[in-house]
């Protein structure tokens, strides 16, 4: 025993110190793997929370560049048409029927109790007035109100069609409607465009279906006085359907050949493109008296 | 130059307010324009009109020239004669071709061959509006410029619109030649009288309300945003509002004709609790209900807005422009007739 007393003393406290700076050691590596873990762990997470974050951001740039796509209008995202540009594209189309429906002459539109139809007048590219009619439907078809003047033989035109074809009776009192305008119109471009030709007023009627005028005929130097009466027996049209030219008993007989062309003139143009064609032929039988055909 | 038509143009020029003078003289074409420029219009009106009758002299009018400016005052001021409107009734369908110089011609024809002392003076405006002035005379005496009536005739209407001052008893003479002119077979009076004769033509012309639903439909006049205090509540707006609808739907949106009277002549029976016994006799209570005012169809307008009535007003009130007849005559109820029990 004493040999190991000698012997453990030294190597037993050795021993012990040694085991004791092992056990130190192994607790601090012990710690220190603990401790590395932990920051991994700590570490790891935050990976995962950035990731996270990233996935997000991801996210929100798709989708805005998808939208960038849409708006310039892409073809990689055929979507549905939204409501809105759906009713505007409607809007569109009615108003262009509308327009089309203005063109021709005759629209309507419904009313409460009915219709109310809107009659535009026109003549050779002008428009003139628009005359509306208030259709009630119940209890049955008859007009509340219009704006149809009161010499145009209306009632007389809804007694027949209004009850049993009402596109007739349209088409009808459009064509009265239409054929007056032009009258009128006619009328009052020879009062306005041929003042200076006409001697004394233009007489007229309501309807402008009986017009009476005197205008001057050159010949030879001389001016004559001609005579126009201008019957328009068929409502519905605008030209008339008689033209009796007459001259003062002095003038030669001659004239009696250009009253006859001029009837024929009235009764196949317009009133104030007549009068064009009377100026523009005496204008070149003027000039073919002054230089006569062949001179030089 | 006659006596009588110095001094009817005299009187003539005095009627008219003095800065209009001018005007209508000028419209009348007889004096000429350096003639006008040498009336001195500072002076009292009774030397400006012996003035013009001074120069009407040098330029010797004659009667007809006389009844041209009173044509032409009357046209300018017809709202001081009472009109009447006559209604012609024809049985053809054909087309009329008006002929004013015929028209004339036939007017006169038959007239003159009725009563030869007449003075008739026709004048055509630009709205197609015929003018006759006719003065009167008897089979014995000469026409007398003062006692006169104005016939308004549109070619191609059935419309006569008549302001007979007095002697009534021509009027069937003049209904005759005007149906004879005109080519129609009848004629009739209207229950339709007014001071207005622009406001009578938009009655049987059917020339009022006529505010069309368009398919561009006209910007809704914005109601100005008065600077109201937002602290005040209207109460009442839905109701004020529904009457605002109501009213427009019955009156329109444009300005009422013109009259000035609506008179209503009852026959009906007077209504009472039997036990008062205030009339003894079941017989029609005669009594005659009669409303006046400058604008009578405005004033109608405007009652219910304006508190006095109840909405819907009496359909008796509401009818007279549809109706064009601003004197009815109510007799009792018969029967089962709904709604309307006015005799024409």
């Amino acid at each position: 025993m004493e040999e190991r007393k000698a012997y453990s003393r030294d190597g037993v406290l050795a021993h012990l110190e040694m085991l004791e700076a092992q056990a130190h050691e192994l607790a601090l590596k012990q710690e220190e793997k603990e401790q590395q873990e932990e920051k991994l762990a700590g570490l790891k997470a935050r990976v995962q929370e950035l990731r996270a974050r990233r996935d997000e951001l991801r996210a929100k740039l798709e989708l805005q560049q998808k939208r960038l796509l849409e708006k310039g209008g892409a073809e990689t995202h055929p979507e549905q048409p939204s409501a809105r540009a759906v009713l505007e594209w409607k809007i569109k189309s009615v108003k262009a029927l509308l327009q089309l429906f203005y063109l021709t002459g005759i629209s309507g539109k419904l009313t409460k109790r009915g219709v109310c139809f809107c009659i535009s007048t026109a003549y050779e590219g002008t428009y003139l007035e628009s005359y509306y009619l208030d259709v009630l439907t119940k209890p049955e078809v008859q007009i509340q109100r219009h704006s149809v003047p009161i010499f145009i033989p209306l009632e007389q035109i809804a007694k027949k069609y209004l009850q049993t074809d009402i596109r007739r009776f349209l088409s009808v009192l459009s064509d009265h409607l239409n054929a007056y305008a032009a009258r009128r119109y006619q009328a009052d471009q020879l009062q306005e465009r041929f003042s200076d030709r006409l001697e004394g007023t233009l007489q007229r009627n309501s309807l402008c279906n009986l017009l009476v005028f005197h205008y001057n005929v050159p010949s030879d130097g001389r001016s004559f006085l001609f005579t126009a009466r201008l019957l328009y027996a068929d409502p519905c049209c605008s030209l008339p359907t008689e033209a009796i030219i007459s001259c003062t008993p002095d003038a030669p007989a001659a004239l009696a050949e250009v009253a006859a062309a001029h009837s024929d003139a009235f009764r196949r143009a317009a009133l104030h493109k007549a009068f064009d064609s009377f100026s523009k032929a005496e204008e070149t039988q003027d000039e073919a008296l002054i230089s006569p055909p062949g001179s030089p | 130059m006659d006596e009588v038509v110095a001094e009817y143009i005299r009187r003539t020029v005095l009627k008219i307010p003095r800065d209009e003078i001018m005007g209508v003289l000028r419209k009348w074409g007889f004096l000429s324009e350096t003639q006008l420029g040498a009336i001195n219009f500072r002076q009292t009106k009774d030397s400006i009109s012996q003035e013009v009758v001074q120069l009407c002299e040098e330029n010797s009018a004659d009667i007809k020239q006389a009844a041209i400016l009173d044509i032409i005052y009357n046209n300018i001021y017809p709202n001081k004669r009472v009109w009447s409107v006559y209604q012609m009734k024809k049985t053809g369908e054909e087309t009329d071709l008006f002929d004013f110089t015929n028209f004339k011609k036939k007017f006169k024809r038959r007239l003159q061959s009725a009563l030869k002392n007449v003075t008739i003076s026709f004048r055509e405006y630009e709205d197609n509006a015929i003018w006759i002035r006719i003065a009167w005379g008897t089979p014995y005496t000469k026409p007398n410029q003062y006692k006169t009536s104005y016939v308004v005739y549109h070619s191609q209407t059935p419309y006569v619109f008549i302001s007979v001052s007095v002697l009534k008893s021509n009027l069937p003479l003049l209904c005759q030649a005007l149906v004879v002119a005109s080519n129609y077979h009848d004629i009739r009076e209207m229950e339709l009288r007014s001071h207005c004769l622009n406001s009578l033509k938009d009655i049987v012309f059917k020339r009022y309300s006529q505010n069309f639903q368009t398919h561009y439909p006209k910007q809704e006049k914005n109601v100005a945003t008065e600077n109201v205090d937002v602290r005040i509540i209207q109460e009442d707006k839905s109701e004020k509002e529904r009457i605002q609808r109501v009213n427009r739907e019955v009156f329109g949106d444009g300005p009422q004709p013109k009259l000035e009277f609506a008179q209503y002549k009852l026959e009906t029976m007077f209504k009472s609790d039997p036990k008062m016994d205030v009339l003894e006799k079941r017989e029609p209570f005669r009594c005659l209900v009669k409303f006046s005012s400058p604008d009578l169809l405005e004033s109608l307008k405007s009652l219910v807005p304006a508190g006095m009535a109840d909405a819907p007003l009496s359909p008796l009130l509401t009818c007279i422009p549809q109706k064009a007849r601003n004197y009815f005559k109510i007799r009792e109820r018969k029967g089962v007739l709904p709604g309307s029990f006015v005799r024409p």
